[in-house]
């Protein structure tokens, strides 16, 4: 069944800590160059998948085809792959040179050779000047960058990364999401990341992989994944997505908020169903200009600068809006409102 | 400006209590070394304190004790002093060929387990030092065979093994598993990882406790009262014989020179593990 451009095949992968199910059969086709964000609360199972792939860990059941052939049996130092630790897991008694050329160093590489590859990485990650020092020297941006160097100088299989940007302050992460996504197309590098953070799970990856308790709830593009999620629980971790009890109504109608609304909807009639909305699809009229639609009161409202965000009771929901600034003004707390759900930006579940 | 939690007006209560206590702990803890170093410069063949005239007399004693070795003497110096000195290699070099690798299974296995060697391998310290004496001379004693020198060793790794324990397992705890994945994930086989970043990185533990082994070692008396012979003996034992009729001040002198080497090696390990785990 493995295609072409299948590099990693994570064939039916469980892991069970004691009666602890971690992960359960686990189906996962990686193309090769792709940059795949496993993304999940804690305690999803992200890491130790991530572990079964570095070898640190062995899954209870399931196979490992890297281009075909099974590498369950070959150890972890044997593996070549390039990992990024959530520690950065830095030589502390080591300059940054002889961190970078360890792996070399292992391999057999002349010490010529490690110095040219050393001093092309240190340009790479834009710190030509810091070879000599000690890693205790560095701040927190170049401990990661010279993490990243180390792990691509054995010009890994696989490239793995652990939650590394989780200690970083919100703006070097930011910039430095931006250097690695540059520096994996420049290498061409197959790569796993593992973050809880959806933000950066959208801004780096090429495919998305949500888990949650254990198994893939989904794995799509990004867009997809955000504009389709596949159930309610996907919805809500990307983004905020307001969760609004639904019904099936009648054929191609759910009725929700207390209206029905036009959706193609294939659930039988009088199914107990749940709609996910984000924030930013819901418009807000005046009341006299909304004909049937749901009115609801303003209960809280915040400007963020380029948009508001308003909390709107309908009944007994309560809904997440956000306009552009243009279109809320005139809205005040207690103002009453009509709620514009767009069919084609919202998805429908069975309920929970 | 922080606010002492204890009052501070009126001259600052700290400073006070700080100087008082540190005077009285220096006092006691330096007396003998001052008394012993201003004998060691006395004029005189008795031992009264303060010496009345100063000369480096029983220094010259000392050197002759070593250079024109008396061969009449049941216990020479020069004998005591090296068993001493090969006792404390030997030890040393036991209790780091046990400590490292049992500091590493401690530190990355079962942390009961841990507790418990850690209670087993402490229990030689709370020992009456006495009982512990006698208990290693039953059993040197019910041995068919003359162990020499061991006789000595073997009492005193139990004696150091502790502390070099100690040290290598505070050094153990700074050592994340992580970095010893990630030299494995850069193709290093585990034994290598070990090797090449546990080790570097335990090197100041491991030296601290070295140097306590051969400090306890080298300064032991009570355990060793039990097991020398006439063949075996350290220096302590020597430095006793020589004080147990009548004190020789030549003995103090000598005790300067170890007091020395002792001093030179404490602030050793202080320079080794300055910014580390403390040393108890």
């Amino acid at each position: 069944m493995t295609t072409q451009n299948t590099h990693l095949h994570i064939d039916g992968v469980s892991k069970n800590f004691g009666d602890v199910k971690a992960l359960s059969d686990i189906d996962l086709k990686i193309e090769r160059g792709s940059f795949v964000c496993l993304l999940g609360p804690s305690g999803c199972g992200k890491t130790t998948l991530l572990r079964i792939i570095a070898g640190f860990e062995t899954a209870s059941r399931g196979r490992l085809m890297l281009d075909g052939s099974d590498i369950a049996q070959i150890p972890p130092h044997k593996r070549g792959f390039g990992m990024v630790f959530q520690s950065l897991a830095l030589f502390p008694h080591m300059s940054v040179a002889r961190n970078i050329a360890y792996g070399l160093k292992l391999r057999g590489v002349s010490g010529k050779e490690q110095r040219n590859r050393v001093e092309e990485l240190l340009n790479v990650i834009q710190l030509p000047s810091i070879a000599d020092r000690p890693v205790s020297a560095l701040s927190g941006g170049q401990r990661q960058r010279v993490a990243i160097a180390r792990a691509l100088a054995i010009q890994p299989k696989l490239f793995l990364l652990d939650e590394p940007l989780s200690a970083l302050d919100a703006k070097l992460r930011d910039n430095m999401q931006i250097e690695l996504r540059q520096l994996q197309q420049k290498f061409g590098v197959t790569t796993i990341l593992v973050t809880h953070d959806q933000h950066e799970a959208m801004m780096l990856a090429d495919e998305l992989v949500v888990l949650k308790d254990g198994a893939v709830r989904q794995a799509a593009a990004p867009s997809v994944v955000y504009q389709q999620p596949a159930d309610s629980f996907v919805a809500d971790f990307l983004g905020a997505a307001n969760l609004i009890d639904a019904g099936a109504y009648k054929s191609g109608e759910i009725e929700l908020l207390g209206t029905s609304s036009k959706f193609a909807t294939h659930h039988p009639e009088g199914t107990r169903l749940q709609a996910a909305v984000r924030a930013e699809h819901i418009q807000l009229l005046p009341v006299s200009a909304a004909g049937h639609a749901p009115v609801g009161t303003v209960a809280f409202m915040r400007d963020l600068g380029p948009a508001t965000e308003l909390i709107v009771d309908v009944g007994r929901e309560r809904l997440r809006v956000r306009c552009p600034n243009t279109e809320c003004q005139g809205l005040e707390i207690g103002t009453q409102v009509a709620v514009v759900l767009d069919p084609a930006h919202m998805s429908v579940f069975n309920a929970a | 400006m922080r606010v002492g939690l204890l009052p501070t007006e009126g001259g600052g209560t700290y400073r006070f209590a700080v100087i008082a206590l540190a005077i009285v702990g220096i006092l006691i803890s330096s007396l003998p070394v001052i008394v012993v170093t201003i004998m060691s410069f006395s004029a005189a063949d008795n031992t009264g304190f303060p010496p009345e005239a100063l000369s480096l007399r029983w220094y010259w004693d000392v050197i002759a004790l070593f250079t024109n070795e008396d061969a009449s003497s049941a216990q020479s110096v020069v004998d005591s002093t090296l068993t001493s000195l090969l006792v404390a290699v030997i030890v040393m070099a036991i209790s780091t060929f046990v400590c490292i690798p049992l500091a590493y299974a401690l530190a990355r296995g079962d942390r009961r387990i841990r507790a418990g060697m850690e209670l087993l391998f402490t229990l030689p310290l709370v020992f009456p030092l006495v009982i512990l004496g006698i208990s290693f001379l039953l059993i040197a004693e019910s041995l068919r065979v003359d162990i020499g020198i061991w006789r000595i060793i073997i009492p005193h790794v139990a004696l150091v093994l502790p502390f070099v324990l100690r040290n290598c397992l505070g050094a153990m705890s700074g050592i994340s598993v992580e970095i010893e994945e990630a030299a494995v994930s850069l193709g290093a086989s585990p034994l290598r990882a070990i090797w090449d970043v546990v080790i570097p990185l335990m090197k100041a533990g491991i030296l601290a406790g070295l140097i306590f082994a051969l400090i306890i070692s080298f300064n032991e008396f009570t355990i060793t009262f039990f097991m020398y012979t006439i063949d075996v003996s350290t220096l302590p034992i020597w430095m006793y014989s020589r004080t147990v009729s009548s004190l020789d001040p030549s003995t103090l002198a000598l005790s300067v020179f170890i007091i020395i080497a002792d001093v030179v090696l404490i602030v050793l390990v202080d320079k080794l593990i300055a910014g580390r785990a403390s040393l108890f």
